[in-house]
């Protein structure tokens, strides 16, 4: 990752994102806005999918992932655009190596969701007990969400990897 | 008043000690989470984004909303305390913590609207434009507290 940071210095969206000195609050911004979608949608998707909430009905709450995927998308771009600006930071930080991992685990997780999890769900109602496959995707889903803004947040105070 | 705040133990171990700062803003950032993302997807649903899921079904999540409000309380408590002085006199900082009351008071409105409408006797057809109405606002206000709470950092 060293070398692939190393490679963007200087390049020109690099130094364009270090010479525009409103773009790195406004990708804050962004960055924020985009986890308040991701996490929002994800909190009632798996906790109805760990079986809380009852009143939520579980064969639609996948209505909310596409504000999910939003979520994910504007914070892809913008974690892209953060790397650029400051690549040498971002590429030995422990906690951004970290969390970097725990968003592919996350994926996986999801992968799981759509091909083992989400079909099933359409025939549940609101009695159905959730079965133990569906609350290991929730809770893995929540705890890998919540290390992932954990890491993010600490990477300023963490040291180099 | 607040210079004697900076000097309390909670505020010392905030500003001086290694991981006083950083645990404060990570609770931060997951009560941050939970509580506007709770509420967004609360107002997008009212505002009919999501056809098929009930508004109601909310009565019982925004529970959870007030819980990591709790949070951000206490963990902002601690953060300002740690810089009080500073903080008091941050336009961005007056604007987000005036967004977050005004979220907070909607956030109940909407809660006793939403347990009247959830009363009426066909409760999938009534949301009423004056419920509707204060989702949007909500919806501004906890979009103004994110775009206010980050510009502590850069605006003082």
């Amino acid at each position: 990752m060293e070398a692939f940071a190393e490679s963007i210095v200087g390049g020109s969206l690099n130094v364009w994102i270090q010479a525009t000195y409103w773009l790195w609050p406004i990708m804050e911004i962004s960055h924020f806005i985009g986890l308040s979608l991701l996490l929002g949608g994800l909190l009632v998707i798996d906790l109805r999918m760990a079986g809380h909430f009852r009143s939520f009905d579980p064969t639609v709450t996948h209505r909310l992932l596409p504000f999910v995927l939003i979520g994910f998308g504007i914070n892809l771009l913008t974690g892209i655009l953060f790397f650029y600006g400051d690549p040498m930071r971002y590429s030995i930080n422990i906690g951004f190596q970290i969390k970097m991992g725990l968003v592919v685990l996350a994926g996986l997780n999801a992968v799981f969701y759509y091909w083992k999890v989400g079909p099933v769900m359409y025939c549940w109602d609101a009695n159905t007990p959730s079965p133990p496959i569906a609350k290991f995707v929730a809770y893995t889903s929540l705890a890998l969400w919540t290390g992932i803004l954990l890491c993010g947040r600490l990477i300023p105070y963490v040291g180099t990897g | 008043m607040f210079a004697t705040l900076e000097t309390t133990e909670l505020a010392t171990w905030v500003a001086v000690s290694l991981w006083g700062y950083p645990i404060m803003l990570s609770l931060h950032v997951m009560g941050l989470a939970v509580v506007v993302g709770i509420f967004s997807m609360r107002d997008l649903c009212l505002l009919g984004l999501f056809p098929g899921i009930q508004p109601f079904a909310f009565l019982g999540l925004s529970k959870l909303g007030w819980v990591g409000f709790i949070v951000n309380a206490v963990s902002g408590f601690a953060l300002f305390a740690s810089q009080a002085t500073v903080f008091i006199t941050s336009v961005p900082f007056l604007v987000k913590i005036a967004c977050i009351v005004a979220g907070m008071v909607l956030a109940g409105v909407i809660q006793s609207h939403l347990r009247i409408e959830a009363g009426l006797s066909d409760p999938s057809v009534v949301i009423s434009k004056s419920t509707r109405i204060l989702a949007a606002i909500s919806l501004l206000f906890w979009l103004a507290a994110i775009i206010a709470g980050r510009l502590i950092a850069y605006i003082f």
